[in-house]
């Protein structure tokens, strides 16, 4: 087993597009969640999402800009970022064993909507040439694939809520093991499309717009919490050997430690405490390292009420009495739930915490849960409370959970 | 078929073509290769529903080879003749696609 160092960030996301814009907005408790003004959009019950700032034409052209969804887009200019972030020029062999692991649960959910508009809303039969390349799932990692010429696998994963810590983890396996040398990893997701919303809107699982403060409507592990908010932009890193990164100067961000994947059956949606525990021990022991060893988390902490009352008992199932003890930062309240890209985007955002031994705080935690009762770093930053190790949480829809360990350099 | 209505023809693509492709109009000569300006396989789908828009035309998906943009005005100007003398028959017409990344990649063929 080789060990994996991050080498590169890319960031295109509601907090900001670069890791020190992100990391700032965070620890700052800045939330880039508001009220939606789109045409349609006031026949939303809460509309809510956290969006990105974010002008296709300035980096593509308008052929590619029109070919490509908006998950692409943003997909392919966080992998721009990555890569240049890593310096990480690759020769002609090198790219043979390189390779693109990405995470999206809705693929170009915004073109085929568009395209169902023209068919059943307008009754036009003038469906766009491009329709099928935009909305196919594997298109964000097939242009990243293209843009930089890497010949290796290039893997998309749908599990919905853990799609990019599914990527993140897939890619670390194929590292560590040695089949490959570089990879681009992470997820992207544009899921603002009215018929997106409203599909989650039907689910009961959005949040209700805090009136005194729509950017506060997600609260996660507050009693008063009403569910999740969703949001969009892509989350992407450089993966390769530790002994590469050093042997070439790269400046290494971090560790990839280990990664846990289990599955739930029980039911589609429903999470589980015995599912979840099993996910974040498998993590530990991928890692090799004990419960002892995790100093911090990053909660999949959606602000819904089932999640946020089982990831607790999870964590506590796992550690025990130190539970308590551990800071955990639930980031979904400032920058929303990019569904396929979250895990990614707080894999990120837990690696900057670690970088800068501040635990990120869990915002809009008003009311205290008797059923969510650990540290959840409620309303304010601490620094110096983190360090050492720290797990990233993804549970989804589906069953899938994928627990990420990890550790910055240096620290 | 008419100079007049050949040249209209041709204004009318090349200004789709300056719109979609920001191509320099001089440069849409009646034999520049559109592959060359940069309009591959799939730019050729996008142009021929955009002509398809513009003229009010249905085109089939059968292949015939189109290259140039004196190509496209020729073949656009035959379905239009054929429109207009025979407008109790639909018009059917062919094209195909010029191979041309993202560039070369966006010139792969249309299939799975």
């Amino acid at each position: 087993m080789r060990r994996v160092a991050i080498t590169g960030i890319g960031l295109v996301c509601p907090l900001g597009h670069s890791a020190s814009e992100v990391y700032a907005a965070a620890r700052a408790g800045r939330s880039a969640i508001q009220r939606l003004n789109f045409p349609g959009s006031q026949r939303l019950t809460a509309p809510l999402a956290a969006t990105v700032q974010f002008d296709a034409a300035l980096h593509f052209e308008p052929q590619q800009q029109r070919l490509l969804d908006r998950v692409s887009h943003f997909a392919v200019v966080a992998a721009d970022r990555a890569f240049a972030d890593a310096n990480c020029e690759l020769t002609a062999a090198e790219r043979t064993r390189a390779g693109v692991f990405l995470g999206t649960g809705m693929g170009g959910s915004q073109s085929l909507d568009d395209g169902y508009q023209t068919l059943y809303g307008e009754q036009s039969n003038r469906i766009k040439p491009m329709l099928v390349l935009q909305g196919m799932y594997n298109a964000p990692a097939a242009w990243i694939g293209i843009k930089h010429g890497l010949l290796g696998a290039n893997l998309t994963y749908s599990t919905a809520c853990s799609s990019s810590s599914v990527a993140l983890g897939e890619a670390w396996l194929r590292i560590a093991h040695g089949m490959l040398d570089v990879a681009i990893a992470g997820g992207s997701e544009a899921p603002l499309s009215l018929g997106s919303l409203k599909a989650w809107e039907a689910m009961h699982t959005l949040a209700s717009v805090d009136s005194a403060d729509p950017s506060a409507s997600c609260k996660p592990f507050s009693k008063n919490r009403s569910g999740m908010v969703l949001g969009e932009g892509a989350a992407i890193v450089v993966l390769e050997p530790w002994e590469r990164a050093v042997a070439r100067g790269a400046a290494i961000h971090g560790e990839l430690l280990g990664y846990g994947l289990t599955t739930d059956t029980g039911h589609i949606t429903r999470p589980s405490v015995a599912g979840q525990a099993a996910a974040i021990i498998a993590a530990l022991s991928s890692a090799g390292i004990s419960a002892e060893d995790v100093d911090s988390i990053n909660a999949h902490g959606t602000g819904t009420q089932a999640n946020d009352s089982v990831e607790t008992a999870a964590i506590k199932q796992v550690f025990g009495a130190r539970a308590s003890r551990i800071p955990i930062s639930a980031t979904k309240a400032m920058h929303g739930h990019l569904l396929g890209a979250t895990g990614a985007l707080e894999f990120v955002l837990s690696l900057l915490a670690l970088k800068n031994a501040t635990a990120l705080p869990t915002m809009h935690l008003q009311v205290p849960d008797p059923e969510c009762d650990l540290d959840y770093v409620a309303n304010t930053a601490r620094a110096g409370a983190a360090g050492g190790i720290m797990l990233s949480n993804s549970f989804a829809f589906g069953g899938t959970n994928a627990v990420l360990a990890l550790r910055a350099a240096g620290v | 078929m008419s100079t007049t209505t050949s040249k209209t023809t041709a204004e009318r693509i090349r200004a789709i073509l300056v719109k979609d492709y920001k191509l320099d109009p001089a440069h849409l000569t009646p034999d520049a290769r559109l592959a060359d300006l940069g309009v591959d396989s799939l730019g050729m789908a996008e142009l021929m529903f955009n002509i398809e828009d513009e003229f009010g035309l249905e085109l089939s998906a059968d292949p015939t080879h189109i290259t140039s943009f004196g190509d496209v005005v020729h073949f656009i100007n035959a379905l239009i003749a054929d429109k207009s003398a025979a407008s109790a028959m639909p018009a059917h017409a062919t094209y195909a696609v010029a191979n041309s990344s993202m560039g070369s990649a966006m010139g792969a063929p249309l299939a799975p």
